[in-house]
């Protein structure tokens, strides 16, 4: 009977597939493990980052003192064109993990477009890139193998461009989009405005009495440093929690993936036997009845 | 004399998390020494070394390649990019430390005079040391 060997191919088929998949989740789970410490270790100097600049921006928002206007922490009300870094992964089969920050930067992009406002739209990661280029969206600018092996010389490289035509004025806003980890289940979407710094959770009253100080003849190069330096870490941080997720995302997918894999051939080797069986009863009845017609 | 809480982070993690009498760090403009109640101030730091004297009087020195401090009433926050502990249980384990510490700042592109200097100040450092 044809079918039986179908079913018999069948479930070999399954159950490479299987092996293969679980060779993933494995392969995950030991990348995930040092993606996951590094992204551990830098989120404290991550945090710690956004506090300082966060109250410096809060500080000046408040005093309102002249000599500290820098662009990047201004409020600019009608944007012309803005920046827009997604970060996604250079592979598939991780879920929904790139799925997820594409919809996001269509969102984005939507919203800017009703507004009237320019996007330029800088992707790291194949499969975003890839998104994008099929649905006919330009990019301004792309990077690859970038997202899964960061290098802090290569996305300050990256970034550097963006913040030096902000600072230029070219450009009116930087946003930064990407999945981050969350913990070993769950990502966590990120769509982070990093320019111009957002000022607005800074409480004024609580630090009416501390003014701010800046211990620098040159302020004004004080705050661009530390602006570039902010940014430039804020988007390498980025990048490893970026992996960190893509590796949980994928070791969750692929452990699906084999669970189903085993459910799949559980179930055709009950049909593979319940085939079999069929077949020995066919061929039991055919010899019955010719020895019973011979009679 | 009072303490502060002195915080030095890098991106590898926190390297310093303690109640200190004094430190002494090296800002863009020079080096400054904060104490406790020390106005606040934010400056950039440049490649140096951070003296942090401790209540018991010990000093230990770290090396830092470039930073950002933050200093308020009630604790100041350094954070910096690279950063060696020139500290050590044994003598092979502080001459390692030096190494690193000299491997930190050769990264340093740009020819600072203030890294002959800065070399000086690590191997005085190490001397204390010994």
């Amino acid at each position: 009977m044809a079918n039986l060997k179908d079913i018999k191919r069948k479930i070999g088929s399954v159950t490479n597939t299987q092996k293969t998949t679980r060779a993933m989740k494995l392969v995950s789970t030991a990348k995930l493990r040092r993606a996951e410490e590094l992204a551990k270790r830098s989120r404290l100097y991550a945090q710690k980052m956004n506090q300082v600049i966060a109250e410096i921006a809060g500080r000046i928002e408040c005093s309102k003192v002249g000599g500290l206007d820098n662009r990047c922490f201004e409020k600019i009300e009608n944007p012309k064109i803005v920046d827009i870094v997604f970060i996604t992964a250079d592979k598939g089969l991780c879920g929904g993990f790139n799925i997820q920050t594409i919809k996001a930067v269509s969102k984005l992009l939507a919203q800017y477009k009703e507004k009237n406002v320019k996007v330029r739209l800088r992707g790291v990661g194949k499969k975003g890139i890839e998104y994008f280029k099929y649905n006919e969206v330009v990019l301004f600018d792309e990077v690859r193998d970038l997202s899964s092996k960061p290098d802090k010389v290569r996305s300050d490289e990256f970034i550097a461009s963006s913040v030096e035509d902000y600072m230029d004025g070219k450009i009116d806003g930087l946003h930064i989009v990407y999945n981050g980890y969350l913990n070993i289940i769950t990502q966590q979407l990120h769509v982070n405005k990093v320019l111009p710094v957002n000022a607005d959770d800074f409480d004024c009253s609580k630090h009416q009495q501390s003014t701010l100080e800046v211990e620098a003849q040159d302020e004004a190069k004080m705050l661009d440093t530390l602006v570039k330096k902010y940014i430039q870490y804020n988007m390498y941080y980025s990048l490893i929690d970026s992996v960190a997720a893509e590796h949980s995302a994928r070791m969750q997918a692929m452990d699906a993936a084999s669970k189903n894999a085993k459910d799949m051939v559980k179930s055709l080797n009950v049909k593979y036997n319940k085939a079999r069986q069929a077949s020995i009863t066919t061929e039991l009845i055919e010899i019955i009845s010719g020895v019973e017609s011979m009679k | 004399m009072d303490k502060f809480k002195l915080e030095i982070l890098t991106p590898n993690g926190l390297i310093f998390n303690d109640e200190v009498v004094s430190v002494v760090l090296p800002g863009e403009e020079g080096e400054f020494g904060v104490l406790a109640h020390h106005a606040s101030l934010t400056t950039l730091l440049e490649a140096g070394v951070v003296d942090v004297e401790r209540e018991d009087k010990s000093v230990e020195s770290i090396l830092i390649n470039w930073g950002v401090a933050q200093v308020d009433e009630e604790k100041v926050i350094v954070l910096v990019e690279g950063a060696v502990a020139i500290r050590g249980e044994s003598e092979g384990a502080i001459a390692k430390a030096l190494e690193d510490a000299k491997e930190l700042i050769k990264d340093i592109a740009d020819s600072n005079p203030a890294i002959a200097s800065v070399s000086a100040k690590i191997e005085s450092a190490a001397q204390k040391l010994f």
